[in-house]
């Protein structure tokens, strides 16, 4: 359905109008270093609760894995369950109230400030920093193809110019204004967020004949189901996968558990817990943060799938087969475009735009401050400086452009798992540890994080197929994509290197207890 | 239920419902409580 581009145009520029005015009102706030860094640990509980819904949630959340439910089906709605059980209820309640008291008391302004601080440890500063460099890109540059992708689709524009206006526009605000300019446009995005996705999920059911009609054309629609994918476990769009097959393996160990738990130890989020003031902020955030997530991923994922209904009876295909080079990436933006209203085409452009700002905005700052803080800050032994903050902001969103333009199609959903996996690997158990040992000891901590790291690093290079093959390292060595067969080749790095780090932590700590430290 | 055959998905959706509501009324019940500034 063609929109009006004038119109189109004239709404986005509305927005991001607004969007930076809201930018500058957090930066008139921003007097001192930890204003920047932790929004001066004074954010009100619904602003704190729309900013963490709405970094939680990217396009990642709704096209990537929006995509993913139209190829694998509602299967995914386990992933919501994650989403809401472990990343608002266990990160708030569990850790978020142990963070922010123990982030206020040590003064830590940063994720691996406070993990340095905590154990007492530069190495956990370092190595905690050096894993957001190198692992947060890739999450971030899969945000960025995300919008990417959208505006691409929706303005007609050449993919690369979608991509370098969209991260510019963002790194205006952030390199500016910091957290509390991050915070504030997050909120506003996160509250059109709300109203797109409402809007969303009625839409899509009324295209498709309601919520009873919809799902059972879908339910009759499993016999459509290629037969590739049928070789490989899928049993429908309304059923999860076949137990025990390569579908069934990378929807429950990469999609739900990798990213679900990987939620908990994510840097970006768990530093908003530093901006509270107050246990009594994190427990009305709660409030907010439950239905807010259930309105984005539960929505995501039904309509994902649902779409296939509104494909077939429109163009005599699934969505897969519906979209330029059976990219999944492309799937929602498509579908949208395709089937509702031209005005909601513009809304929903703006709830994609706000989903991937305000986690751009939240990813960029946390790379930023990690090579502006607490790599520089530290080697120089120099007082925190906002102009060393900005500039390695500057720095890492080079990189993530860089690295958005080098990545190959239907990546926006796995590399995103990729980076939760490698964060609950490395940092879950330590942080965890960390967050409720009374006299935490360094040794374990350090142990864990490498061995969750390493573990998940080399299951990654030379065992899970999908990554291993094209990373080359296992063929280049070993001739060989995956050094492991079925099932091994298909269970998400995560279920791996999780447990060992784990176990890594508690052999430390039980070899300190046998030989006490002189 | 509701035009899908599979309980596990049927299951999936209920504890996303449940643990949303379950989130609001914890922000409800705790609001005046915690420690405050």
């Amino acid at each position: 359905m063609a929109v009006d581009t004038l119109i189109l145009a004239a709404v986005t520029v509305i927005y991001l109008a607004v969007t930076m005015a809201v930018g500058y009102l957090g930066y008139r706030q921003t007097k001192h270093a930890e204003d920047y860094m932790v929004a001066g640990r004074r954010m009100n509980p619904v602003i704190l609760a729309l900013s963490y819904g709405a970094t939680f949630i990217s396009t990642s959340a709704i096209v990537g894995f929006g995509g993913m439910a139209a190829n694998y089906g509602m299967g995914l709605i386990w992933l919501t369950v994650f989403n809401i059980g472990a990343g608002i209820l266990i990160a708030f309640l569990v850790f978020g109230k142990k963070t922010r008291e123990i982030g206020k008391r040590l003064g830590a302004v940063t994720f691996p400030d406070l993990m340095g601080k905590r154990f007492g440890s530069g190495f956990m500063q370092y190595a905690s920093a050096a894993l957001i460099m190198t692992g947060m890109p890739l999450y971030t540059a899969a945000i960025l193809i995300g919008g990417a992708r959208f505006l691409e689709t929706a303005l007609a524009l050449p993919y690369v110019t979608a991509l370098l206006i969209f991260a510019l526009i963002t790194a205006v605000y952030v390199v500016i204004g910091g957290l509390i300019a991050v915070m504030y446009t997050d909120a506003l995005q996160g509250a059109l967020m709300l109203v797109g996705m409402t809007l969303l999920l009625v839409f899509t059911y009324m295209a498709t004949g309601g919520v009873v009609h919809a799902h059972q054309a879908l339910t009759e629609m499993a016999p459509l189901v290629p037969p590739v994918l049928a070789g490989l476990g899928h049993t429908g769009w309304t059923s999860m996968p076949a137990l025990g097959s390569v579908i069934w393996y990378t929807v429950v160990t990469t999609l739900v558990l990798g990213v679900g738990i990987g939620v908990l130890a994510q840097p970006q989020l768990a530093v908003r817990f530093m901006t509270a003031k107050d246990s009594r902020t994190l427990n009305r955030a709660v409030l907010v943060g439950g239905p807010f997530i259930l309105m984005m991923t539960g929505v995501a994922f039904t309509v994902g799938a649902v779409s296939n209904v509104y494909f077939y009876e429109h163009t005599g295909k699934i969505a897969s087969a519906a979209v330029a080079g059976g990219n999944v990436d492309l799937i929602i933006p498509t579908f949208i475009d395709l089937a509702m209203p031209p005005w909601f085409v513009v809304v929903f452009m703006l709830t994609l735009l706000a989903a991937a700002m305000s986690t751009l905005a939240s990813l960029f700052h946390a790379m930023g401050t990690a090579i502006g803080y607490d790599i520089w800050k530290h080697l120089k032994e120099q007082k925190p400086s906002l102009a060393a903050n900005r500039v390695g902001i500057v720095v890492m969103i080079l990189v993530s452009v860089a690295l958005a333009l080098a990545l190959p199609g239907s990546i926006i959903a796995r590399a995103t798992a990729m980076f939760m996996g490698l964060c609950a690997s490395a940092f879950l158990p330590a942080f965890a540890y960390g967050m409720y040992a009374k006299e935490p000891s360094a040794a374990a901590a350090k142990a864990s994080l490498l061995a969750g790291a390493a573990a998940w690093f080399l299951w990654t290079a030379f065992v899970h197929k999908t990554e291993s093959s094209v990373m080359g390292l296992s063929h280049l060595l070993f001739r060989t994509p995956a050094l492991l067969g079925f099932p091994w080749n298909v269970i998400d790095p995560l279920i791996i290197a999780l447990p060992l780090a784990l176990a890594a932590l508690v052999v430390v700590l039980r070899r300190e207890r046998r030989v006490p430290a002189a | 239920m509701l035009g899908i055959p599979d309980p596990q998905i049927l299951i999936g959706y209920a504890l996303s419902l449940g643990f949303a509501l379950a989130s609001a009324v914890y922000g409800l019940v705790n609001w005046n409580k915690g420690e405050g500034e």
